[in-house]
């Protein structure tokens, strides 16, 4: 299954031309040009990684990753930031971001990053799913508990 | 408002400008990057034989990334230098600021011929000081330097400890060039008497020294000391 990616960055042409060469590589990938619009995509959609710019006009990075965490808990963030924002960076963290880059960030970084996020996403899901595996085990009925 | 106060408020401004400004650049810059990116991803699934120009578009696209990469270099420079008024008295590592300032001041070295460099230290040595102030001081010294000897031959700054005290060199390489009277030259000057006003501010003092000239700056450890 392909990757899916959620861009995030209200530079337009930098979205649509990075989104163009991960697709390249065979990634799913689904463009948004600001916080508000990558938080009504995500309701819609189950991302594997959202790569979102620290600094943009109306919902922050932060908020939106806030949001994010709130809406889909699973899905990886990587926040791309600046050196004057390495800070807010930091704080995403702290918030639960997997990582973050440094703006503009090489080809090769990025895709070892949204590996690295996808491979926690898989991780987490599979210690998920084993845990709901060892509740069904130990008390069947529960299946039929609401 | 007092002047002192003015005068800080002025530097702030023009860091919070020229940082907004460096964001914006490397915006550009990222732009530019992933299309160029874009066109190398095409033409590695093109058939040598299918494009006859192949070879010239490669060469090109080189050609943007590296002076892309300087872009992202400089402006990053840029991004730190305007963030340096952000707050005062800071950690500082000076093989970090010495290393930033080589970059910053390049461009002026380049012009006069000569070539720009570190030594860092090992362990890096951290004083708390003004990032402003301190930056000025190294820039100042270069440019005495640069004023002072002829083209060619190598500048390099060099952060130590003297005596346990906290130096950064400021040094010239290349004694063929350097003129006798140099160390008077250099502390008759006017830009010399700016680089001891700006030194007293960080409580420390300049000094030169040797037969191939170098400036020393001492710096206190912390900026209250």
């Amino acid at each position: 299954m392909k990757i899916r990616i959620l861009l995030v960055d209200d530079e337009k042409e930098y979205v649509e031309t990075l989104a163009e060469r991960l697709r390249n590589r065979g990634f799913h990938v689904t463009e948004a040009f600001s916080g508000s619009e990558a938080v009504e995509k995500l309701k819609g959609y189950n991302f594997d990684v959202t790569v979102l710019d620290v600094k943009m006009p109306g919902m922050s990075g932060i908020e939106t990753l806030d949001e994010i965490k709130k809406l889909k808990p699973l899905t990886e963030v990587l926040m791309l930031t600046g050196h004057g924002t390495i800070e807010t960076a930091i704080e995403g963290m702290k918030k639960g971001a997997y990582d973050y880059l440094l703006k503009p960030c090489k080809m090769d970084l990025l895709l070892e990053k949204i590996n690295g996020a996808y491979e926690r996403k898989s991780e987490h899901e599979e210690r998920i799913r084993k845990a709901m595996v060892d509740k069904l085990s130990t008390s069947p009925m529960s299946v039929f508990e609401k | 408002m007092e002047p002192d106060r003015i005068k800080r408020k002025e530097v702030a401004f023009f860091g919070r400008i020229t940082a907004g400004i460096t964001h914006e650049i490397k915006n550009v810059l990222a732009i530019i990057q992933e299309s160029a990116g874009l066109m190398e991803d095409v033409l590695e699934v093109i058939e040598d034989s299918a494009f006859a120009h192949k070879d010239k578009f490669i060469k090109s696209l080189d050609r943007i990334r590296r002076q892309i990469q300087r872009g992202i270099d400089i402006t990053t420079c840029l991004n730190w230098f305007a963030h340096s008024p952000d707050r005062t008295p800071v950690s500082l590592d000076l093989n970090e600021t010495s290393q930033q300032m080589v970059l910053l001041a390049s461009r002026f070295a380049r012009l006069k011929n000569v070539a720009l460099e570190t030594s860092p230290s090992d362990p890096p040595i951290v004083i708390t000081s003004d990032p402003v102030s301190l930056e000025m001081a190294l820039f100042e010294s270069i440019e005495i330097l640069l004023r002072a000897i002829d083209a060619g031959g190598k500048i390099t700054l060099s952060p130590r400890k003297v005596q346990d005290r906290c130096v950064l060199g400021i040094g010239y390489e290349n004694a063929a060039l350097v003129k006798e009277d140099f160390p008077t030259q250099i502390s008759s000057s006017e830009r010399w008497a700016s680089l001891q006003q700006t030194l007293t501010y960080l409580g420390g003092a300049a000094k030169t020294f040797g037969p191939t000239p170098e400036i020393l700056l001492y710096l206190p450890d912390s900026i209250d000391n």
